[in-house]
């Protein structure tokens, strides 16, 4: 029996069966969405993991690799399929300070790396708002970005190298390439625990800035801070962050314990942020109050010192949480659009809620273009549930029109996967499910996520009974 | 079928001018056993291993810039385009993408990105991969995949671009590329620095510091490059070593690194908008025979992409 195999690598303490007890495991932070697992296991070494994903390989049991259960797409969710918690492995294995590199185990949360190499003038640069929850396995799995991924870039930037287990049991070291290979790390990062499952990873870190500089620009049109990011953007200044947040936003930050003393009666707030060497970091940060106030600014704020800084960030990065005061639940989305038509789905999204009668707070990556769309609701409440739907639905559809995308940071999961086929040929989604069978030709790393299905031609036959070539008249052929 | 002996002839050219047309000469080639070695302006014809080729299809019909939004700094090409004209399309905007690979502009983009060629400013302003942010192309088995997108974060599905970049065209042909573009630095200078052998650490540790250069390129003994810009590797004191320097930034960013370098050593201005070019031409590591990893993982991926070995056969080994 798999439990009791599963019991004799990690401990009967570690293995859960009994459905009360992983009703903990039951969601992750999508809501609305909600699935139990079979069975939960916890290995707590390196050795462990890997004798649990044999065993799961020789008894062909498919699996949902989790870290923190942070993750904001359902990626994590274990729909009467086996669990695998890997936040036991917690190890800062190794420092290269000379590289200025860390190798760390997956269950490392990403703000205790970055406190970990502070002594050293260091930090893990990309900075999820979950950053004090989420681990650098999950972080890895969706290529997870961050305010600051602006201008340092997402989480696969600063993947030097990683130790994989691939779903059949198999341990491989991937890298770049780096002119030897294909980008097999580059492959692997984003995707979502369909690939394997990382056992270290070595990650590049980030000297802390000579300096910084923070501002709050404070707008009484939300048109006009996302003019203000265009105008940023096409200056050529590359801010550290620029992050928009909207008036419903900045009302339910101003409510809650994390008030950050943004203006309550403002239509939309930029955060911005440079920093660097301290030589033309002033004439920087000038230029983005002058651009501003040429938008429209009515007031632009500069953080006097870390302690008002850092207040300006909690507001920012507990928006979220601020928000469990609105409703019970809370969808936040995931978008991207060409920073030039920011202000322009801005309003669309606007426009969407009030015809669905939703609520939407925006709080996002201005500087990329990176929407975040946030309605507080009750998920409880079905009719409530399929307005909320129907919007998301409208806007995504919309962001794909404007030559965006479904997702810039979150990841695909279960929650995008209707969208996929909006965003993507038929082919590439084949050539998709081509990709994942490389790394899992079983099929049973995190089933029925990211790519749906139904795209996968070959899929549809017997994974025995696939043709290794298939010809012209084939491809034709749409099943 | 395959050319025999007694008939010699000229390996058939094509020149496809869409992913469709690459698309349906993939597979008839994939049916007909051919195989295709594919290059854009044809710089990297030998890259140490012969291929084993019965046709050869150039990406140069595919070419210029179908996309441009300067505010958006995000450009879309045709693989085919060469380095010159992204960078003269992108100059005129005060903008770059600073791909700029060791070799000549008469290259192409979809080779550089193909080959992952990096350059003398990857180290600061981004490593191929890291500038491409989506690229259409036709695997082995003629499937025209649109990877990623134009927008400068996604991660919507399985990032088939980054498998393409690098890959030497032997999981798939690059036929597209959506780029991400930098502002060129408002001021940008170039230097020949001349210091003590034994102040190598701290120029070392300047390059890694907060000021840090666009490029910092040592002039080793025995280079040869340095003298297409009329430099002499290496000063008459054998004590002293020299470098090549690109300072960019904003006025008082780019005046204080300069001050800084000053104290480091003497230092010589040049014209860099002569001199990169000529580094980037002359400078380039020595190109080594692929040494490719064929582990299973890698084989199962060429496999599944391209089990007829349409694509490149034999450049990357005997796969």
């Amino acid at each position: 029996m798999l439990a009791a195999a599963l019991e004799r690598i990690v401990g009967v303490s570690h293995v859960l069966t009994r459905p009360p007890a992983l009703l903990v495991y039951r969601s992750d932070g999508l809501p609305g969405h909600r699935a139990l697992p079979s069975l939960a296991v916890f290995p707590g070494t390196r050795d462990e993991v890997i004798r649990v994903m044999r065993v799961l390989a020789e008894t062909g049991t498919p699996f949902v690799a989790r870290g923190a259960g942070t993750g904001l797409s359902g990626g994590a969710l274990a729909d009467g399929v086996v669990l695998l918690g890997l936040h036991r492995l917690k190890g800062i294995l190794a420092l290269d300070l000379d590289a200025r590199t860390a190798t760390v185990e997956p269950g490392v949360v990403n703000a205790t790396l970055s406190r970990a190499v502070a002594p050293h003038g260091l930090h893990y640069a990309p900075d999820p708002s979950s950053q004090s929850a989420c681990t650098i396995g999950g972080n890895i799995a969706e290529n997870a970005g961050g305010p600051h991924c602006l201008k340092y870039g997402v989480t696969l930037d600063h993947v030097v190298r990683a130790t994989v287990v691939l779903p059949d049991g198999e341990v491989m070291t991937l890298d770049r390439g780096e002119g030897t290979g294909y980008d097999l790390l580059g492959a692997f990062v984003g995707s979502e625990g369909c690939f394997g499952v990382v056992l270290d990873v070595t990650v590049r870190l980030t000297p802390i800035p000579e300096a910084v500089i923070t501002l709050l620009a404070d707008f009484t049109a939300v048109r006009a801070a996302a003019d203000a990011t265009s105008r940023i953007i096409a200056a050529g200044i590359l801010p550290a962050a620029l992050e928009l947040m909207d008036q419903a936003t900045i009302e339910a930050v101003e409510s809650s314990v994390y008030a950050a003393g943004y203006p309550r009666d403002a239509a939309a707030v930029l955060l911005a942020e440079v920093d660097g060497a301290v030589a033309g970091l002033e004439e920087d940060a000038a230029a983005i109050e002058r651009l501003c106030r040429e938008a429209g600014a009515r007031a632009v704020r500069v953080a006097r010192d870390a302690s008002e800084r850092a207040r300006l960030w909690q507001g920012r990065k507990k928006a979220f949480g601020a928000m469990g005061r609105v409703a019970p639940h809370l969808v936040v989305q995931d978008a991207v659009v060409p920073r030039t038509r920011l202000a322009d789905l801005l309003e669309e999204i606007q426009a969407i809620g009030a015809r669905h009668q939703i609520r939407v707070c925006n709080v996002f990556h201005a500087g990329d273009g990176n929407l975040h769309p946030n309605i507080p609701y009750d998920a409880e409440d079905p009719e409530a549930s399929a307005r909320v739907a129907q919007a998301m639905s409208e806007i995504m559809h919309r962001c794909i029109a404007v030559g965006g995308t479904i997702t810039g940071e979150h990841g695909v999961g279960l929650d995008k996967l209707d969208y996929m086929p909006s965003l993507f040929s038929g082919e590439t989604l084949d050539a998709m499910c081509t990709l994942r069978d490389v790394f899992d030709p079983a099929r049973r790393a995190n089933p029925g996520k990211v790519v749906p299905v139904r795209s996968c031609r070959e899929w549809l036959v017997a994974p025995a009974a696939r043709p290794t070539a298939p010809t012209p008249a084939r491809l034709e052929a749409r099943p | 079928m395959m050319a025999t002996a007694e008939t010699p002839r000229p390996a058939p050219h094509h020149a496809p001018a869409s992913a469709e047309a690459l698309a349906a000469l993939v597979r008839t080639a994939g049916h007909e056993g051919r195989r295709l070695r594919i290059h854009g302006a044809g710089g990297w014809l030998d890259a140490g291993h012969p291929v084993d080729a019965t046709d050869v299809v150039t990406t140069m019909a595919m070419t210029g810039i179908t996309a441009y939004t300067p505010a958006d700094l995000t450009l879309s090409c045709g693989a085919g385009t060469t380095l010159a004209e992204l960078d003269a399309a992108t100059r005129a905007q005060g903008q770059w993408c600073p791909l700029l690979p060791w070799g000549d502009d008469a290259g192409t983009v979809g080779a550089t990105a193909a080959t992952a060629t990096a350059g003398p400013f990857a180290a600061r302003l981004g490593q191929p991969s890291a500038l491409v942010l989506g690229l259409e192309c036709v695997d082995g088995t003629g499937r025209v995949i649109q990877a990623g997108g134009r927008v400068v974060k996604n991660v919507a599905g399985f990032d088939l671009t980054r498998l393409m970049i690098g890959a030497w065209g032997t999981v798939g042909i690059i036929t597209q590329l959506h780029l991400r573009l930098r502002a060129r630095p408002p001021v940008d200078r170039t230097f020949v620095l001349s210091a003590a052998a034994a102040a190598t650490a701290e120029v070392t540790t300047f390059a890694r510091g907060p000021s840090a250069p666009l490029a910092l390129l040592a002039m080793d003994r025995d280079a040869t490059w340095p003298s297409t810009l009329g430099v002499r590797p290496t000063p008459m004191d054998p004590s002293m070593r020299r470098w090549l320097v690109r300072v960019g930034g904003n006025a008082p960013f780019v005046s204080a690194a300069v001050d800084a370098l000053a104290r480091l050593g003497r230092l010589e201005e040049m014209d860099g908008a002569t001199a990169w070019p000529l580094v980037r031409r002359h400078a380039a590591p020595r190109a080594t025979p692929h040494q490719w990893r064929w582990d299973p993982l890698s084989l199962r991926l060429r496999d599944r992409f391209d089990p007829q070995r349409v694509l490149n056969p034999g450049l990357l080994g005997t796969v």
